[in-house]
């Protein structure tokens, strides 16, 4: 019932409109259908049941007047029954009009002083056998009834009353007045205590709103006070219980958080160090040993006679200086000493240096404001997210040239990495690359910084790192 | 001719040796102290006052960029001449800056020490050629006088150059964008417009632009 076209263009109408105006709009209605049914139905009653008194009304007086008139009409007797007419009007407060026509029809005597309606005696004649006969007349002073009994089996004419509604119709139009008061005030109740009844409903449940809005804001520290056991009530402490669960499982959350960003900072700082200290033992002591082996083989090669032995010793020598410099290479690649000697400028510019000498891309740098050393992980930091972001342009981008921009202000350093190529969707990006941006952000975030992206293909790609001092 | 008198500083054993030997064994090269690092150099260069003192750069302690002014400062007869791994220019250009005269990378040492020891006697200055070039690039850098585009420039609309003087800055484009009130694409174009009529390449162009015109301030 529920999925059919019939119950969801309901639910659209219906959904249109607030609680507030719901619960409102029903009452007004219920309240004015009651007043307009009850008022078209006590009318309607009221009108028949009055109408009826009425008629028998007439009838009654009708053949009162008839048969009293009898005698008076046999001895003629005029005056007599013209007194009669005059006391049956004064009995009767809703009596129109009487009158007495004669066997011959003239009328013989009337209540309507001067000019009497001559056409009025042709609309209700009654047949001699007639016990009564009564009409409705449409007349200017609103309808009247007409009733009509014979005198004497009608050997002696007939008599005729008029009885006006317009008593029944100021009774009524009474009734309606009293039915649509009563209908008014009961629907400015029904209004108040709709009022009344939505604000009751409404106001936990606006509280409930603001308050899920703030735990969407992350602020798990909502706590509302259930008014009352109802459906609502129910509704405000699974909330509560709801909120509670989630300020732990946060707390959880940030804890292991926490947790994994000092793992990670301790991996990091781990690595770091291990590579300055392989890098170190590669430079100083392999390095030496190969440099003293090189002095040594020259001096051999100078003292030599034996021209074959010389050509043989020159061979060593010049192995011996080819592992040399590959020895050196690998301890720059695993952290250059000039990081930690001269800073991360000379590091970078080695670096770039370096990387122009192996890729196609033209990378220009400038640095700002960086005469003095920054703190030793904060050069490591910024070395390796430059470094990473160089060698996923050279790997990705398809880019001809690159920026390496470096600023220290008062308060913060900020780097920016950008290049021309090809660009990428930072939410899109595949899982390679996805890891090497989370590592940039993780050490970025670990000093404290941020790192944005903002890419997009074809529009090339910028990396800002900004980092607090 | 007389011998020249040499005081050897590095900090590894072997090496020193080897170097040893490889200058003893000229007729006109002597030896005559030798140190493990920066602080044992310096008492001992001022007793014997070389003629010529071969440097490392890294030594424990005091290192080599440490100890290059002192000496200069309190042996001033004695010339310096750098003996190191290092192939980095900006090595050569702190040890040129703190007074050294020579520097020669110890994969070249066995080739081309004498050579160093003696231009550096003569009162030259040595510098391995492979670094050569950096020096060179040094001083045409400072040679070559900025261009002056303060033409193109003027022909910026106003909003091109509010967006490119931002991106300067450093901005990022969408903070650039919430400033003066348009879309990121929006403010790609006035970028990317203006860079065009100045005939700036790169973000990094277009800050050395912006430095020279006096924009950042």
């Amino acid at each position: 019932m529920f999925n059919s076209p019939f119950f969801t263009y309901f639910w659209r109408f219906a959904g249109a409109f607030s609680v507030r105006s719901k619960i409102m709009g029903i009452v007004v209605a219920l309240a004015l259908l009651l007043g307009v049914g009850i008022t078209v139905q006590v009318r309607a009653v009221f009108l028949y049941t009055l109408e009826e008194r009425l008629q028998e009304q007439g009838v009654s007086v009708a053949r009162d007047v008839a048969a009293r008139a009898t005698d008076m009409i046999l001895v003629n007797d005029l005056f007599a029954l013209y007194q009669l007419l005059e006391e049956t009007r004064n009995n009767n407060p809703d009596l129109r009009y009487a009158f007495v026509v004669g066997q011959d029809g003239s009328v013989l005597a009337h209540t309507f002083g001067v000019g009497f309606p001559t056409e009025l005696i042709e609309q209700n004649v009654p047949r001699g056998d007639d016990h009564h006969q009564t009409i409705l007349l449409e007349t200017d002073e609103g309808p009247v009834w007409d009733t009509a009994v014979p005198i004497f089996d009608g050997r002696a004419g007939y008599a005729r009353v008029g009885f006006s509604e317009n008593s029944i119709q100021t009774s009524i139009a009474r009734l309606t007045s009293q039915i649509v008061l009563t209908t008014v005030l009961v629907s400015a109740i029904g209004i108040v205590a709709a009022a009344g009844l939505t604000w009751i409903v409404t106001r936990p449940i606006l509280q409930l709103k603001e308050a899920a809005e703030a735990v969407g804001q992350r602020d798990f520290s909502q706590r509302l006070d259930p008014w009352a056991n109802d459906e609502i009530g129910q509704l405000t402490t699974a909330f509560n219980r709801m909120t509670v669960e989630l300020a732990q499982a946060e707390q959880e959350r940030a804890e292991r958080e926490q947790l994994r960003s000092q793992l990670l900072e301790k991996v990091i700082a781990a690595q770091e160090e291990e590579r300055r200290r392989i890098a170190r033992e590669l430079h100083d002591e392999t390095g030496q040993a190969l440099t003293s082996l090189m002095v040594r083989l020259q001096m051999m090669n100078e003292l030599c006679a034996n021209p074959e032995l010389k050509t043989q010793v020159e061979g060593l020598r010049q192995l011996a200086a080819q592992t040399l410099e590959g020895v050196h290479n690998l301890s720059v690649e695993l952290r250059p000493s000039v990081l930690d000697d001269l800073g991360l400028t000379a590091a970078l510019e080695r670096y770039i240096q370096e990387y122009r000498r192996h890729t196609a891309v033209e990378v220009d740098l400038v640095v700002l404001g960086l005469e003095e050393r920054l703190p030793a992980p904060m050069e490591t930091a910024l070395y390796r997210i430059v470094q990473e972001s160089l060698t996923n342009i050279a790997r990705h981008a398809q880019a001809e040239t690159a920026s390496v921009l470096l600023e220290r202000r008062p308060d913060r350093v900020r780097a920016i990495i950008e290049d021309d190529g090809v660009g990428f969707d930072p939410l899109a990006a595949n899982n390679g690359e996805r890891l090497g941006l989370y590592g940039m952000r993780e050490r970025a975030e670990l000093l404290n910084g941020q790192l944005t992206i903002e890419s997009s293909p074809g529009q090339g790609a910028t990396i800002y790192i900004e980092v607090p001092l | 001719m007389s011998v020249i008198r040499i005081l050897l500083a590095d900090d590894h054993a072997v090496l020193r040796a080897g170097l040893i030997a490889l200058l003893n064994a000229r007729p006109d090269m002597e030896v005559v102290g030798e140190a493990a690092d920066g602080g044992e150099l310096l008492p001992l260069a001022e007793q014997i006052v070389p003629d010529i003192i071969l440097l490392d750069l890294t030594m424990p302690r005091l290192g080599g960029l440490e100890v290059l002014p002192l000496l200069r400062q309190r042996v001033p007869t004695a010339r310096v001449l750098v003996l190191t791994m290092h192939n980095e220019e900006s090595y050569l250009r702190q040890a040129l800056k703190a007074g050294a005269n020579g520097y020669v990378l110890k994969k070249a040492a066995d080739v081309e020490l004498i050579a160093a020891i003696q231009a550096v006697m003569r009162g030259e200055m040595y510098v391995h050629s492979s670094l050569t070039k950096a020096l060179l690039d040094d001083g045409l850098a400072t040679a070559v006088a900025p261009k002056s585009e303060t033409d193109s420039w003027e022909t910026l609309s106003e909003r091109e150059q509010e967006t490119l003087r931002l991106v300067a800055l450093g901005h990022t484009s969408k903070e650039i964008a919430d400033q003066i009130g348009v879309s990121a694409k929006t403010v790609e174009t006035y970028r990317a417009r203006g860079m065009e009529k100045l005939g700036l390449r790169s973000r990094a162009a277009l800050v050395r632009f912006a430095l020279a015109r006096g924009l950042l301030g």
